[in-house]
């Protein structure tokens, strides 16, 4: 059967297919349309931010790290704060014109200093406050795939001058059209060609919404009518105020990296560091005239393009009335005060990024961290981690100087966190510490050398009736068969030592003392030391375990010496405080969790012997005084043939540790005193960490004792040392050579009140 | 029982010891206390969370900018957001460590959050504390001795 086409029916299956194909069409853009505006428009990506300092009144405060916050914040230095962003520091105050977070109001506050601390914090009104609340460092974000970056504002949130400024400028008739206004466009050119400059667009608010659904720039009629098209379809689905809404929150304003800033919200964050409520309509006219050429009046690299495009934008909101001519003038002569960005995409601090993505992974799905907008709040410090890094950086370059060229390709690693609540507060996996890769705090695992040495002793004297700091250790020839080899190890100095005290074994850091105090303690009794130090790893029988062969990274290497450094107190260590969704509450917190591994007083004579590692040890140098202040303690650590270099140290409320060596496992030429400690050096120095006070341990009493013989000696002898003991395990043996200078055991408490006292401490921990 | 009352006579004989080695009169009362009325008013501290719970929210931070703290911190946890009182705690902790009402507050939450064991371990590290005050050790030491 053969079907005759007339020229009528023809027609109709013509007709059938452009209506077919039109209605594909706008069923796409439809779709273009509803998931732009329902969909990718509102996913926001996760952000990671540093703490926000808390200064508070009593808490002690480093100035210059102060000075170098608000530096790191873009804040900037004004004889008189007026405005948001603006600080004067004088002597012994601080005037700060705070921007506002969280609960944290924006104002003018004065914060006052005495003694290394804030005596004082007041409001404008001069009225005590206690504690203000600075906003935390924006570092790093989990980024979807377009790259977009917004705060999402409501409607609520968005100021009026904002919305007189946009529909001023870019349409307004916005609430009469439907989308296409053929009005505009005729008006914007009258008015553009009387202005002799571009003062309006001809396309309405809703095709400029519709034009960002097209991710490619160009420019074809087959594009234009789409764009018509999608624009029509927004009006037919959305609310007026929906729209402009989606348009505020959506227009690029600027690309920063790979990151693209789109939206008021970030606009206002992105060029003067703080949020669109707090900008004033001169910065609002700065944003919405740089919609016309993001580009081209980006005030950071044309700020004279930015400033008359500025100025045009006030004069016609002048001419609509929306501000008076002396304010216009006003406006006008005010400088651009952008800030200098301190957001970026790919983050500054990669070392403390793999640690927040570690912690993540447990709790989140990547797509929840690329959409959900969550606000990441780590434990990090901005100033200790920008220390950190260019105290590795600079290390490197003098251990350079010193050793050559051969160093060039030295490699490091270094964590400083808080003793007692386990907080990361730095982080660097590489010597090149902004650089991605290999990240050698978590992933190098390598042996600790002497760093190993605390826990065997630890292990001796957590046996407290067996073992204390004065116990004579035998520092003589040492020949064991081990693996089928007889194994002889040798101390650095290639000497004996005979017999020394404990204590002077463990800060002179002996390997031949230390090797025969492991195995007579057995591995059993050091395997569980390590269970308590969070050591899960099973130790290898072999002697050489007690001088240095085990291997560790130095995140694991810090998380045991932070249940040392916090007198037995096991904290894990953690990068996050607390996770909050977009409304503000917190989805998931990492709290601070506590554990008594090991009782404090063991500890507290390790934390003794430690401490000698600073004052006659491998890490010398410091005042007595600034040592005592700190209650600073370490312990060097140098691997067979010198391929590691390791220091671990505690100084105030900080622990950090130090690794450098080469990838490859060559040899350096670097003992932990002349490579780690260098960098642990330069860095606390830079930083200066707050005095602590000395805890206390009512079962603890410091009797004098020779530090050759380690029997009972006095102040006046010579070479005698105030050591700590458990009471009850002091020696009260004075040799006949020292019976004229020796301290005298004080014997006048009777027996009974001394039991009643031990009963009663026994309660406590 | 018989554990419970041992409990109770050591922390009776504790705060004794306390009162009579401290030297900040104000805890010695002029009128004498008896052995037993001690034994009672800490059965009821031992015996009574809530009654515990009252005694350590009326413990104030020497530092006035951690007690602003703390008082945020005991508003959440009478709403029993128990998250919002710990950050708040451990924000307090932040300023300083040398205060024993940050620990015993902890040392509380973790004890209505059911971690035991950790409720422990703060009440310890408080006693560690130098300038703590004799009330607060007997506090601390009600954690330390709980039963479970």
């Amino acid at each position: 059967m053969k079907i005759k086409f007339t020229l009528g029916s023809l027609g109709i299956i013509a007709l059938i297919i452009v209506f077919v194909i039109s209605a594909a069409v706008v069923a796409i853009i439809d779709s273009r349309v509803t998931n732009k505006l329902e969909g990718v428009l509102w996913t926001i990506p996760a952000k990671v931010y540093s703490r926000s300092l808390d200064l508070a009144e009593g808490s002690k405060v480093n100035k210059s790290n102060l000075l170098r916050e608000l530096n790191m914040l873009s804040y900037s230095e004004n004889k008189n704060p007026s405005k948001p962003g603006e600080f004067i520091y004088k002597k012994n105050s601080l005037k700060i014109f705070l921007r506002g977070y969280e609960e944290q109001k924006s104002g003018l506050f004065e914060i006052f200093f005495q003694d290394g601390q804030i005596s004082k914090v007041t409001n404008q009104l001069g009225i005590s406050v206690d504690i203000v609340k600075f906003e935390p460092i924006a570092i790093g974000g989990m980024y979807p795939s377009h790259m977009e970056d917004r705060i999402l504002l409501s409607w609520p949130q968005v100021p009026t001058i904002l919305i007189d400024t946009i529909l001023s400028v870019e349409d307004q008739n916005f609430f009469n059209h439907n989308g296409i206004s053929f009005r505009s466009i005729s008006r914007a050119f009258f008015t553009n060609v009387k202005a002799g400059d571009i003062e309006q667009g001809g396309s309405t608010i809703t095709q400029q919404l519709a034009k960002s659904l097209f991710f490619t720039p160009e420019q074809t009629i087959k594009r234009k009518v789409m764009e018509a098209i999608a624009a029509l379809l927004i009006e037919f689905h959305y609310s007026k105020e929906e729209i402009l809404l989606a348009y505020i929150n959506d227009v690029f304003l600027a690309q920063s990296g790979k990151r693209a800033v789109h939206g008021f919200g970030m606009g206002a964050q992105h060029f003067f560091g703080t949020s669109i409520s707090n900008l004033e309509t001169d910065q609002i006219a700065l944003l919405v005239g740089m919609l016309k050429g993001p580009s081209l009046y980006n005030p950071r690299r044309n700020p004279n393009n930015a400033t008359n495009r500025r100025n045009l934008v006030l004069g016609i909101l002048a001419k609509r009335r929306h501000i008076n001519s002396s304010s216009l003038e006003e406006y006008k002569s005010r400088a651009l005060r952008v800030v200098s960005p301190n957001f970026r995409s790919e983050t500054k601090y990669p070392a403390f990024h793999d640690l927040v993505r570690l912690e993540l992974r447990e709790n989140y799905e990547d797509s929840e961290l690329r959409t959900q907008g969550l606000k990441i709040q780590t434990n990090l410090d901005p100033v200790l981690q920008d220390s950190l890094e260019n105290n590795i950086k600079k290390t490197k370059a003098q251990l350079i100087k010193k050793y050559g060229k051969r160093l060039i390709e030295l490699e490091g690693a270094a964590m400083a966190v808080d003793i007692s609540t386990g907080e990361i507060k730095a982080v660097v996996g590489s010597s090149n510490p902004s650089k991605f890769g290999f990240n050698r705090s978590i992933n190098a695992i390598r042996p600790i050398g002497s760093l190993v040495k605390p826990f065997i002793y630890l292990t001796a004297l957590n046996k407290y009736d067996e073992y204390h700091l004065t116990t004579i250790l035998d520092d003589s020839k040492l020949s064991v068969k081990s693996g089928g080899e007889i194994w002889e190890p040798n101390n650095f100095d290639k000497k004996f030592h005979g017999k020394i005290p404990l204590h002077v074994a463990l800060w002179q850091s002996y390997n031949i003392a230390s090797a025969r105090l492991g195995m007579e303690l057995g591995y059993d009794s050091v395997q569980e030391i390590f269970r308590k130090l969070g050591i899960d790893k099973s130790i290898e029988r072999y002697p050489s375990l007690f001088i240095g062969s085990f291997e560790m990274s130095p995140f694991d290497a810090i998380q045991s010496y932070q249940t040392i450094a916090a007198d037995g107190f096991y904290s894990p260590l953690r990068s996050i405080r607390d996770i909050k969704d977009l409304k503000g509450d917190i989805d998931l917190s990492y709290p601070y969790k506590i554990e008594q591994r090991i009782r404090p007083e063991p500890v507290h004579l390790l934390k003794f012997a430690m401490k000698q590692t600073f004052i006659s040890g491998t890490a010398r140098g410091y005042p007595g005084k600034t040592i005592e202040s700190w209650q600073a303690g370490g312990k060097t650590g140098t691997s067979d043939d010198q391929r590691d270099s390791w220091f671990v140290g505690f100084a105030g409320d900080l622990l950090v540790l130090v690794w450098l060596g080469f990838d490859d496992n060559r040899p350096t030429p670097l003992t932990g005193r002349s490579g780690a400690l260098e960098v642990w050096k330069n860095f606390i120095n830079d930083i200066e960490p707050s005095a602590v006070e000395k805890n206390k341990l009512p079962r603890v009493k410091y009797v004098w004792t020779d530090k050759k013989d380690g029997l009972v000696s006095g102040e006046k002898c010579k070479n005698s040392l105030l050591v700590p003991f458990i009471i009850g395990t002091e020696p009260n043996t004075i040799p006949p050579v020292r019976n004229k200078c020796a301290s005298r055991p004080n014997r006048n408490k009777s027996d009974v009140m001394q039991k009643l006292k031990k009963v009663f401490e026994e309660g406590q921990g | 029982m018989n554990n419970l009352k041992l409990i109770i006579l050591f922390l009776a004989l504790s705060i004794l010891f306390s009162c009579a080695s401290n030297q900040n009169k104000s805890y010695v009362s002029s009128d004498s206390i008896s052995v037993s009325e001690f034994s009672s008013s800490v059965e009821l501290l031992v015996s009574d969370t809530n009654f515990l719970e009252d005694e350590i929210l009326k413990i104030n931070a020497k530092n006035p900018s951690v007690q602003r703290i703390l008082v945020n911190s005991d508003a959440y946890l009478k709403e029993g957001k128990l998250i919002q009182a710990n950050s708040e705690l451990e924000r307090a902790l932040r300023i300083t460590k040398k205060e024993g009402a940050i620990y015993l507050r902890l040392a509380h939450l973790r004890y209505i959050q059911g971690l035991l064991d950790e409720s422990k371990s703060f009440a310890s590290r408080a006693l560690l504390i130098k300038e703590i005050s004799s009330w607060e050790r007997l506090l601390l030491n009600v954690y330390l001795k709980r039963p479970i």
